[in-house]
């Protein structure tokens, strides 16, 4: 048995020590916000923060978070109210919407090293998450609105 | 409360639209108006949305032509997916080929209107006057004398009770507060939560897992497995083998699938799944193309597309290109798009739960009438026992078109004893066991005259998907230039395909739009500019008949070609390694112009800028539309800069992203997109509009940057030095 503290809440799980942490928060744990798209951190679309930093979920047995404070998209904010999430709004950006939780948690993760980024600096922050419906202008855009304020 | 049905056909158009009107159980309750729509007691109002919203703005686009004829305040308007029921919507479920808004465009429109009469007239019952003394308009009836109004919500009930109007008088566009304007996209607050539901987030109670270990060539065939190893794995319940439904294909003749002969393991969870596979032993009959590769197969549609074939269609003389009393000079290109994977970011998937007499599925489809009538034909089950739960997708692209995964869901469910189980595609077996978009072959020649006019066009396409018929019109190369003499051929080399060979988003445009390259190197052979000389082929008002029913007006194609290179800034001095290229090309009733500005340095490629001017008549949403453009951009950058499907010894070369790449922020260029005025009264449709277009407009770029003409994608596989 393991437990693990995710969005503030402590969850017991009985998983191979070896199961990717993305797993476990999906089929165990039940939010199903985090994304598989991969499974080689190519893609970002499993991204949560880890002590706040954005990690690949697909690529962290479970054994390594013990410790850890976990945040899923579904606890990044109490209803949607992340200035990220409110700007993602404002600017329409998703469209399937699959890789956006990546995104926005990559992009919350970025934020706090660089709150006032270049646009140099989102764009190295954020290239590591794909989006096959080419939304990503309005993210940028998202980003800088955020900054803005 | 008596329960009374009313059903009605409405005014039909394009096999016409039923309605069903039932009572509301009590005042508080919610009333269906209509099977499309349901105004609950707080006034909301939700729309039952049965097409298939994969991101390409499909949802919001309808919920906004129903809302404009309801009156509705836009605010107020929700969408939820209800379980597919054939008979309930008797609406086409299939979403694809850029027709959704044009094929609802008259269903909905009347829906909503009918739905606003009878609030309507439920008003008017209630103030003891007639339906013409009133109106609506957001959310409310209006007493036109005494200025009172009722929300929607409290005539819900009443409206519901009366008969549907016979007629229905709709708004004209100069009316217009939804359609027409920017409008966000109705699910984006669920999707930046993380609570919007896809097909692949299903739990159902009890639920396994499985993943099919499938045949890595296509047309191989499974010899023998041992499944020893695999099932010593912890979580591992069950392995067998998916052989019967292996090759099972649909009625439809142009949707041949393509499922693999393999091996699925069942366990307690993906992960679980996934060890117990690593752990099978299999032994594959690799087939006939066991030793081919890519480079096999393109020498073959070389081959092939030397020799001459039958056209299948032309205008004036067919052998014109030859034609020597009248031919002073020919030129002679072929260009290659090659196999593309699909990607779409969310991986295939399928959750089904069997039973003896059907299946429930839940997964994300383009096409759930087809899950319905191919498990029903190919399981002999009763079509009203396939129950599918709809979800929106993490990308579609015209591979969620394909019922397949259905197919091995309901089998591996049923073989595994009537349990659910939720089947998945990992990202490796996307990129090795998958459709891709077919191989096309392009072959064009061009006849100058002794003035140097264009005298003859000669274009044969050669490409491994069919519809799996030949075309059944003459067929035309798909242009609106002045030519007097256009020949089409085309050869299918689906027999020799070493993947199979699917929709992929534009589908045969991504080749065919070549013809713009091509029609650049003519250009550049007459020392002209490439915008005057498009320009100077259009300047007659002309319908051109390119086949298939199909009218291309020389005039929409000019207005698009006009406005992009305004916008773009055709002409103006570039410096050194720097170019502009344009792609004009029609697509389904719409008309898109996309100029690409470039900078070569150091043999590499950065796209600065994409303008692109898009006339797809009435325009639903703007903001919808734009995104769908500058996505497609997108996509088209990925196949022209990365993509392909590489194939060794009959294996896809490519495992996964680090490897098939796709664009990333960093090679997004700034992109802009200008909509054509346009008096139009119908809207067209824009989902694979701009897909193709990158491709050739780059392509001219760099020509016009280095003097290199590259006639072949990926890039990356080329050398662009100046030449």
């Amino acid at each position: 048995m393991m437990d693990l503290k995710i969005n503030n809440k402590t969850h017991s799980v009985e998983v191979d020590p070896t199961m990717p942490l993305l797993w476990v928060i999906r089929d165990y744990v039940g939010l199903t916000g985090t994304k598989y798209g991969c499974g080689i951190a190519q893609c970002g679309a499993c991204t949560v923060h880890l002590d706040g930093k954005a990690v690949r979920s697909c690529s962290i047995p479970v054994s390594a978070v013990a410790n850890k404070n976990i945040t899923t998209i579904e606890g990044l904010s109490a209803n949607g109210t992340h200035p990220l999430q409110i700007a993602w709004q404002e600017e329409d950006v998703p469209q399937c919407g699959y890789c956006q939780a990546g995104q926005i948690m990559t992009a919350a993760s970025l934020l706090k090293d660089h709150p006032n980024p270049t646009d140099e600096e989102i764009v190295a922050g954020m290239k590591g998450n794909l989006c096959r419906c080419g939304t990503y202008e309005r993210i940028k855009k998202a980003i800088k609105r955020t900054v803005k304020k | 409360m008596n329960r009374r049905n009313f059903i009605v056909s409405s005014i039909a158009v394009g096999g016409g639209l039923l309605l069903k009107f039932e009572n509301s159980l009590g005042a508080n309750a919610d009333s269906e108006i209509g099977n499309f729509l349901r105004v609950s007691s707080n006034g909301d109002v939700i729309f039952h949305f049965v097409k298939h919203e994969m991101g390409q703005g499909v949802s919001t686009a309808m919920a906004q032509i129903i809302s404009e004829e309801l009156c509705a305040d836009w605010s107020r308007v929700k969408i939820d997916l209800p379980l597919a029921d054939m008979k309930k919507y008797n609406a086409n479920f299939d979403t694809g080929g850029s027709c959704t808004i044009i094929y609802q465009w008259d269903l909905l429109r009347q829906a909503g209107a009918m739905a606003r009469q009878m609030l309507i007239q439920a008003a008017a019952q209630q103030w003891n006057t007639t339906p013409e003394n009133c109106y609506a308009e957001n959310h409310m009836v209006i007493n036109r004398q005494s200025s009172r109004k009722i929300g929607f919500g409290q005539l819900a009930s009443a409206a519901a009770k009366l008969n549907p109007p016979k007629e229905v008088k709709l708004k004209t566009s100069k009316e217009y507060n939804i359609i027409g304007k920017r409008k966000k996209a109705i699910l984006v607050p669920e999707i930046v939560t993380g609570s919007l539901q896809y097909g692949i987030d299903v739990k159902l109670p009890g639920m396994l897992y499985a993943q099919i270990e499938r045949c890595p060539v296509f047309k191989g065939k499974l010899k023998s497995f041992d499944a020893t190893n695999a099932l010593k794995v912890e979580g591992v319940k069950q392995v067998f083998t998916t052989k019967p439904i292996a090759g099972l294909q649909t009625l439809t003749p142009y949707m041949p699938h393509d499922i693999r002969e393999g091996v699925v393991v069942v366990a307690d969870s993906f992960w679980a799944a996934k060890k117990g596979r690593e752990a099978l032993i299999i032994e594959w009959d690799e087939g006939v193309n066991g030793n081919l590769s890519t480079e096999d197969f393109e020498k073959l549609a070389q081959q092939r597309a030397m020799h001459r074939t039958d056209p299948t269609g032309y205008t004036g003389d067919e052998n014109a290109v030859s034609n020597v009393d009248h031919v002073r000079k020919t030129l002679r290109a072929q260009y290659v798009f090659p196999h593309q994977l699909h990607s779409c970011m969310e991986p295939l998937n399928c959750t089904a739960h069997a039973n003896p007499d059907g299946c429930e599925i839940w997964m994300g489809s383009q096409a759930p009438n087809l899950i319905v009538t191919e498990l029903a034909r190919n399981f002999q089950w009763k079509e009203e026992n396939i129950k599918v739960h709809l979800f929106t997708s993490g990308g579609g692209f015209g591979r969620r078109y394909y019922p397949d995964m259905a197919f091995e869901a309901a089998y591996i469910s049923k073989i595994a004893g009537n349990i659910p189980v939720k089947m998945m595609w990992t990202r490796e077996d996307e990129h090795r066991c998958n459709l891709g978009h077919m191989f096309q072959h392009m072959e064009y020649q061009a006849a100058l005259d002794k003035d140097g006019k264009l005298y003859a066009w000669y274009e044969k396409e050669l490409r491994t998907y069919t519809w799996a018929a030949r075309y059944h019109d003459p067929a035309l190369p798909t242009m609106a230039y002045e030519i007097p003499n256009v020949r089409f051929d085309f050869e299918d080399l689906i027999a020799d395909e070493l993947v199979h060979s699917s929709a992929w988003r534009g589908v045969i445009i991504h080749g065919r739009a070549y013809a713009e390259c091509f029609v650049d190197e003519i250009a550049a052979d007459q020392k002209k500019d490439p915008y005057e000389f498009r320009l100077s082929m259009l300047s007659k008002d002309r319908d051109v008949h390119v086949g298939d029913g199909n009218f291309l007006s020389s005039k929409r194609m000019r207005n698009v070609l006009m406005l992009a290179c305004s916008k773009a800034g055709w002409g103006k001095p570039m410096s050194a390694g720097r170019g502009m290229g344009i792609c004009l090309y029609p697509y389904g009733g719409s008309y898109v112009c996309t100029v690409a500005e470039i900078t070569v340095t150091n043999e590499k490629v950065k796209v600065d800028r994409v303008t692109v001017a898009l006339d797809c008549g009435l325009v639903i949403n703007p903001l919808g539309v734009e995104n769908q453009v500058t996505g497609g951009i997108v996509w088209s950058l990925t196949a022209l800069f990365h993509g392909g499907m590489p194939i060794k010894n009959g294996r896809v070369m490519h495992s996964n992203f680090h490897q098939n790449k796709l664009l990333r922020m960093d090679e997004c260029p700034e992109m802009e997109v200008h909509f054509v005025e346009t008096n139009d009264e119908k809207p067209g449709g824009v989902g694979e509009i701009s897909s193709p277009m990158a491709v050739p407009a780059v392509l001219n770029a760099i020509y016009a940057a280095t003097g290199k003409r590259i006639r072949k994608v990926p890039i990356s596989l080329q050398d662009i030095i100046p030449g």
